[in-house]
């Protein structure tokens, strides 16, 4: 079980760049330039699966009632595909000018994403420990 | 259901619900979203081009032709140093900026990252630049803020007013404000008078017309409504030889209609599917600028895509006795 939830959240964390090469490919010609996003998320969706694998798995341990644990991993994928997504988009839609400045400073783009999908990790642990929580007897 | 407390039941609710809530939204609107703009930064071109290397006389010019190219984004830049490294080879003095430099924001708080930062190398070469307006340049004609928005843009590039005329070698351009009501609304007549008197006093060997909304269009947006009644008319009568236009993120050039050449030229920064209609020449989704030279009595158009392979190439001879 804690294995199939991590691999899940990987294929979550790495579904934004895909969508971004999809279409660079489709431009025809850029299609090489996005590597370094591809890697940073997989490198991020790597983090993601130990700690979601960590988790699930001190979870199983302790749960009163398995279904605790699947709950739980469920809201927790939920919240990680929306702020995968949704954050990286918000972020990069009001923020364009700054992206630009830091980018022509040398600043690379894929700091930028490594922190989006940072966050986007640390709020799905939160929702999954939250739910967990209120979901076990006190 | 049975076996679940409340707890369980509203947690595993709200996470079901949220699961297919979610699932719609990502695919239905944010990942579409995210795989058709242009939002990821990229670097500036890097791109050493020799100041004013181009040659402009009574017989020759070469411009480039560029659409829709307002994000700042890497795709942007890669077309923009598309155009600096052909520079280096075919240099040109003049790009025609066919609308929609400048999407998310106005172009005063986004010059830099719109249009110094992308084109820097030609700025800095001395190219000169010449704006049709597109309807992201201000996205409501009738607002006073949009008016507004309309005039900063004018000012920051030097642009005479909202559609007006140029000359260079043996060229005469005719900009136009395509946007609603600027050519096809209930006070587009003033517009398109000025047009048909300009055309009619223009006495250079070529004449090329600027605008951000094609009259022709397989695109996504397709033929400007009202363009082919009203506009397309006074081009034919004035014997135009180009018309250029953005709006579709794509390329297409269209059959010669009664002796006058059309050609979206839309992807400056992003683009969108393009199909074929029964006008249509040749047409490509894809990343682009429209490399054009003027040599006597013969234009060649070459569209580059953005890894500087040819999409299109095509030649008009200029027409006797207009």
């Amino acid at each position: 079980m804690a294995a199939g939830i991590a691999l899940a959240g990987f294929v979550i964390i790495l579904a934004p760049p895909v969508a971004v090469r999809y279409a660079e490919v489709l431009n025809a010609g850029v299609g090489s330039i996005d590597d370094d996003i591809l890697a940073v998320c997989v490198a991020m969706g790597a983090v993601q699966m130990v700690l979601a694998w960590r988790r699930v798995r001190d979870q199983e341990r302790i749960a009163a009632r398995r279904l605790h644990v699947w709950i739980a991993s469920l809201n927790a994928l939920v919240v990680l595909a929306l702020s995968a997504s949704v954050l990286l988009l918000l972020v990069l839609y009001w923020f364009p000018d700054e992206h630009a400045s830091l980018a022509n400073r040398g600043f690379p783009v894929f700091v930028l994403l490594a922190g989006v999908q940072g966050v986007a990790i640390l709020l799905a642990e939160a929702a999954a420990r939250l739910c967990f929580w209120w979901l076990e007897p006190h | 259901m049975v076996g679940m407390n409340r707890r369980e039941f509203l947690a595993a609710g709200v996470g079901l619900v949220g699961a297919t809530a979610t699932a719609g939204t990502l695919a239905g609107a944010v990942w579409p979203l995210l795989a058709r703009e242009d939002l990821l930064p990229g670097q500036a071109p890097d791109v050493e081009v020799r100041p004013h290397a181009w040659q402009t006389a009574d017989d020759r010019l070469a411009f480039v032709a560029l659409g829709d190219n307002g994000s700042g984004g890497r795709q942007a830049l890669a077309v923009t140093e598309r155009m600096a490294i052909t520079y280096q080879t075919a240099p040109y003095g003049l790009v025609t900026l066919l609308g929609d430099i400048c999407y998310y924001g106005s172009l005063r708080r986004r010059f830099d990252t719109v249009f110094r930062r992308p084109l820097g190398p030609l700025i800095d070469a001395g190219v000169g630049f010449e704006l049709a307006i597109g309807n992201h340049d201000a996205a409501l004609h009738f607002s006073d803020r949009a008016l507004s928005a309309i005039e900063a843009e004018l000012e920051l590039l030097g642009t005479p007013g909202r559609y007006y005329t140029t000359s260079h070698g043996p060229v005469d351009f005719f900009f136009l404000d395509s946007s609603i009501p600027g050519l096809y609304g209930p006070r587009a007549s003033e517009q398109l008078d000025w047009l048909d008197d300009a055309l009619a006093s223009s006495a250079n060997q070529w004449k090329v017309v600027a605008l951000h909304h094609p009259p022709y269009s397989s695109g996504q947006h397709g033929s400007t409504p009202g363009a082919q009644e009203r506009l397309v008319p006074v081009l034919d009568r004035h014997h135009v030889d180009l018309v250029l236009s953005g709006h579709d993120h794509d390329y297409e050039r269209i059959e010669p209609q009664r002796g006058v050449t059309y050609v979206v030229s839309g992807g400056g920064c992003k683009t969108t599917p393009v199909g074929r209609s029964a006008f249509t020449a040749v047409a490509e989704r894809t990343l682009q600028f429209l490399h054009v030279e003027v040599v006597d009595d013969r234009l060649t158009g070459t569209c580059v895509r953005v890894d500087g392979s040819v999409a299109d190439r095509f030649t008009l001879r200029a027409r006797e006795g207009t």
